[in-house]
Order: C-alpha cells, then sequence, then structure tokens
C-alpha cells in the first residue's frame, strides 16, 4: 500500500474540482429561483400596490390578502374555468394522443415521417400558435368560417361568444398539445414486450381485446404522467388567452394564472397577486410531488 | 404478409395521412397569408394558387420588427451561452459524485420547471425597478436562467451517467488531473448531447413571450412580443402578422426537427426517455 497516500491527495484534489463545477451552478440557481420564491412570499403578506408608496413593507396585517382571497367571486370563478380547461385538455389530449399513437406505432418509413409532421404544433413558439387560432376564430379571414358558410352555417366569431369562447381555447390548447402525450405515449409503446404481444395473440385476443387488455393497462403509468405534466402547464395557460380573448367575454375564459397577472400588471395590486401565485406555486409544486411519487424522478437507474 | 392485413395497412396509412393534413391545415394556413396581399387575404374562396408576393415581409422589415428580431436572436444566444457554462459541468459533478445529494437537487430542478412563470415575474419586475434591468438584455438573460440552467443540469447528467467512468480513470491513471480528464476526454465525447441541449436552451429562450412581455418596453422588447404588437397598435395588418409569426417560427422549426430525439425528455426534465 506504498500509493496510499498520493492516491489519498487525488482523491481530495478530485471532489475539489467537483466542488468547484457544481458551486457557482447551485449558487446561481439559488439566486435565481429560490430568492425569488421567497421574495414572493414576503410581498404576498403586504397590501403592495404600485400606485401607493406607503404599501411598501406594511406588514401590520399579513394575513389579509389571504383573507380578501376567500371573499373574491372573481378568483373563485377563475378557479372553476381553470377546473373546466384543465380537465378537457388534459383528457382531450391524453385520448387524441394516445390513439394517435395507437396508429403510428409501426416501424416503417412512411409512418416515421408522419411521426414528424404531428410534431410541428408542439415545437411551434406558443405566440404563433395563438396567432393562427386568432386568424381562424377571426369570420372575416378565416377558413373555417368561410367553409361553415358555404354550408348554409352562418356562426358567430367563437372568441367573442361567451358560450363558445372556453371551447375556442380548449380546441387551440389541444392541438398544441396533444403531440406531446402521443410522444410520450410512443416512447412508451416502443418498450412494450413482445411476449406481451405474443402471449395475447396465442390467446386469440382480437385488435381490441389487445388494446384494453394488454396496451392499456401497460401504458398506464406513462398516460398518469403525462397527464400530470399537462395538468401543470395547464395551469400556466397564457399565450393563448393573452391573445385570443383577453380572459373575456366578461371573465368566462380567465383562469386563475391570468386572473394573478391582471392583478398585478393592469391594477397594479402586486401583493394581492403576489398572494394568488403563491397558492398556485403551492398547487404546482403538490403536483410535481405527486409526479416524483408515480414515477420515482430524481433516483439513479 | 396475407391480403386483408395489406389492405388495413393501407386503410390506417390514408388515415394517418389525412389526420396529417388536418392536424398541418392551421399551421400552413398561416403560412400561405404570409405571402398574400391584404386584399387577397379577405378573398373567399381563397386562391389555391397565386403570384407569392414578399411585400409583407419586406414591409416588415422597414419597421422596429429588425431591432426586435435581433434582440431576440442576442438575448437567446446569451441565454444560451452562460447556463452551458454554468451548467454542464454541474451536470457531469451531479454524475460523477455522490448520488444522495443528487437526488435532492434534481427534485429542486424538477421544482423549478414546474413553477408559473408568474411566481417568477412579480420578484423580478419588482427587484428590475430597482436595478434599472427593465428592458434590457442583462435582465431577460437572468430571467431566462431561471429554466435554462436547470435545463442543461437535467438533459446533460445522463448523457454524462451513459459514458463509462473507465474512461477517465484510465486518464486519471496516467496522470492526468481531474479537469484534464474533464475537459479533454469527457468532454468531446459528450458532443452530441451538447448540441441537443445547447438548442433546447436557445428554443426555450426564444419562444419565451411573458417575460418579455412583462420586463421590456421598446428597447429591449424580442420577436414575439413585436408581432403582438401590430396587433394592438397598427391596426390588423394580417399580412404582417403572418410573416411576422412565420419569420418567429422558422428557426425554430427547423431547430426542433433536429433535435426531436430529445424533445420529450427536455419538456419533462428527464422523466420520460423518449
Amino acid at each position: 500500500m506504498t500509493a496510499h497516500r498520493p492516491q489519498a491527495g487525488f482523491e481530495r484534489a478530485k471532489a475539489r474540482f467537483f466542488m468547484l463545477c457544481l458551486a457557482p451552478s447551485l449558487a446561481v440557481l439559488a439566486l435565481v429561483t429560490l430568492a425569488p420564491a421567497l421574495f414572493l412570499v414576503v410581498s404576498s403578506l403586504t397590501p403592495l400596490d404600485l400606485t401607493r408608496p406607503d404599501t411598501v413593507g406594511d406588514f401590520s396585517r399579513p394575513l389579509e390578502n389571504y383573507r380578501l382571497m376567500m371573499a373574491d367571486g372573481r378568483l373563485a370563478n377563475s378557479v372553476w374555468v381553470q377546473a373546466k380547461l384543465s380537465f378537457w385538455t388534459v383528457l382531450l389530449q391524453l385520448l387524441i394522443g394516445f390513439g394517435l399513437a395507437l396508429l403510428l406505432n409501426s416501424r416503417t418509413r412512411f409512418l416515421e415521417a408522419l411521426r414528424t409532421v404531428f410534431l410541428i404544433p408542439m415545437v411551434l413558439p406558443p405566440i404563433v400558435v395563438a396567432i393562427i387560432w386568432k386568424v381562424i376564430y377571426t369570420p372575416d379571414i378565416s377558413p373555417m368560417h368561410w367553409a361553415l358558410a358555404s354550408l348554409g352555417f352562418e356562426v358567430p366569431s367563437l372568441i367573442t361568444d361567451p358560450g363558445w369562447a372556453l371551447t375556442a381555447i380548449i380546441i387551440a390548447d389541444t392541438w398544441q398539445w396533444f403531440p406531446f402525450t402521443m410522444l410520450m405515449t410512443l416512447a412508451a409503446l416502443q418498450m412494450m414486450p413482445q411476449e406481451l404481444i405474443d402471449a395475447a395473440k396465442v390467446d386469440g385476443a382480437t385488435a381490441w381485446q389487445m388494446t384494453w387488455h394488454v396496451t392499456l393497462p401497460f401504458l398506464k403509468g406513462v398516460l398518469l404522467v403525462a397527464g400530470l405534466f399537462r395538468l401543470i402547464d395547464s395551469i400556466k395557460a397564457f399565450p393563448l388567452i393573452f391573445i385570443l380573448t383577453d380572459g373575456g367575454p366578461g371573465s368566462v375564459t380567465e383562469v386563475t394564472n391570468y386572473y394573478s397577472f391582471q392583478q398585478a400588471f393592469n391594477f397594479s395590486l402586486l401583493g394581492y397577486s403576489s398572494a394568488i401565485t403563491t397558492v398556485l406555486l403551492a398547487a404546482s409544486v403538490l403536483i410535481s410531488w405527486a409526479i416524483i411519487r408515480s414515477i420515482g424522478w430524481g433516483h439513479r437507474e | 404478409m396475407n391480403r386483408g392485413l395489406a389492405r388495413e395497412r393501407r386503410i390506417l396509412n390514408i388515415a394517418a395521412l389525412v389526420l396529417a393534413a388536418m392536424a398541418m391545415a392551421p399551421f400552413l394556413w398561416l403560412l400561405q397569408m404570409s405571402f398574400k396581399t391584404n386584399a387577397q387575404i379577405f378573398t373567399f374562396p381563397p386562391e389555391l394558387f397565386f403570384a407569392p408576393t414578399l411585400e409583407n415581409y419586406a414591409a416588415l422589415w422597414e419597421t422596429d420588427f429588425r431591432r426586435s428580431f435581433v434582440n431576440s436572436l442576442v438575448v437567446s444566444t446569451a441565454a444560451t451561452v452562460l447556463p452551458m457554462l454554468l451548467g454542464v459541468p454541474a451536470a457531469y459533478a451531479l454524475s460523477r459524485w455522490q448520488a444522495r445529494a443528487a437526488g435532492s437537487i434534481s427534485l429542486w430542478i424538477l421544482a423549478s420547471r414546474m413553477a408559473p412563470p408568474i411566481a417568477f415575474t412579480i420578484p423580478y419586475f419588482l427587484a428590475y425597478r430597482h436595478l434599472g434591468l427593465i428592458d434590457t438584455w442583462a435582465g431577460l438573460v437572468l430571467i431566462y436562467l431561471t429554466f435554462n440552467l436547470s435545463l442543461v443540469i437535467w438533459m446533460m447528467r445522463p448523457f454524462f451517467d451513459q459514458l463509462p467512468q473507465a474512461l477517465e480513470e484510465a486518464a486519471w491513471i496516467d496522470g492526468a488531473t481531474t479537469a484534464q480528464g474533464f475537459f479533454r476526454i469527457v468532454l468531446p465525447l459528450a458532443a452530441p448531447g451538447l448540441a441537443a441541449t445547447a438548442i433546447l436552451c436557445f428554443l426555450f429562450a426564444w419562444n419565451d413571450f411573458f417575460f418579455a412581455l412583462i420586463l421590456t418596453r421598446t428597447e429591449a422588447m424580442t420577436a414575439p412580443v413585436a408581432v403582438v404588437n401590430f396587433m394592438n397598435y397598427e391596426g390588423w395588418e394580417w399580412g404582417r402578422i403572418a410573416a411576422g409569426g412565420t419569420m418567429v417560427m422558422l428557426p425554430v422549426l427547423v431547430f426542433s426537427l433536429l433535435v426531436r430525439r430529445y424533445l420529450v425528455h427536455g419538456l419533462t426534465g428527464g422523466a420520460v426517455k423518449g
């Protein structure tokens, strides 16, 4: 064991190098994510309003914002709108993504090329997606309205109609994100063991039985994770609502995230908005925790 | 393969093709609009064959959009280089060092991916008003670190995990330092991962709308915000809006199809291997 001492020296040098690699990133990450999150919680305890300088750092009634939230009917409405938007977009994206994945799950060159085509909505900048649907929902220049009119249906603009505006957002969001659930399902399908498929075939399973009793149970986990990811992202919905409806008409498409944005940057009520956002942040951390629980992310394979 | 199966396959292929065309139609509509005059945009039934015009693009380039486009390029490039410099060594250390610390850091990284952007926007907005960082390149690059630094770490760690440690150990035995092993042996082998990660960073910064909307005014305004301004202030210049939208999406389309293998991985924070 003559090599023992230099070996220990090398181990120390190695640890020092790894520390040097890691420390700057962790310091910056703490500065850009943890510090602001803390700041957010602190400002939620004040009535901060940029038009009233005396509200800065006023901690006399720290829970006032949270008490106001309880009595805010527009906030309650925004949570309900959020629930409807999340439910329908996640459900539709899972169904369409799953269906398309089954259809495309074959290693022919034709289908591989088509897969790439289906990815396009997801990789477009969100703002371009919003513009595309603004065009489709604007009767003067919309191919959809023209086609409907030539079939004899004169339809009003969906995004200005209180009965249709949320549906219009749901359609656009589903178009943008079905490729995500499709990709995740396809990735899982390709890992499906051949024995499983062969065994079912030997037992004489029809295509439907195969999907229902073999494929679906195998995909349960990945569909759950895909759904949770889309659920979290649906809480962040912004560009589509900003461009298409601005939360309206009235407040039928005003989700909580959007309501918070308006309180902060249209009405300058940053303290109140911070309180709403703190609750949103807590909700998304809770869903992240559910994701970690269901897949054990963060552990080494 | 028997004839019944072949027919079934053909029917499924046609169904897939029809669905793909339906999924593509909204996107193609915007693309063709950008090559039409405003009068043609309002003409229905639409002309399938028309002489494409570049006048929308020419008009667009005469406005402030040009500066916004440059802003987007500069900010997205900086918001790629900086996180790569910080994050790549960190990912290497996490891959090779104690796994216990790595677990809790991964949790933190996922949480910052999940946080709603408005949670960061309010504190940054308040801080930037004091620091004079509103409407600056530096302000945008800094807030883009919130997602891109995490992205680099979670994208690169699995790449390093895949490289056998024996490679560096051989170099260490030959007298190389840990740093030399990293720079000369590991980094060159991780080149494909580095390229994919850099492209994703660029895309996420380029696509941002929300942060730029709130933290910029005129000087540092990025292209996505500039396009939206054509809707608000200059009436409904549909041709110009379509041209601007096309210019914002073209680089993204080219790049993201290059890295499509890594898209799911980048979007889910490594939860799923695409």
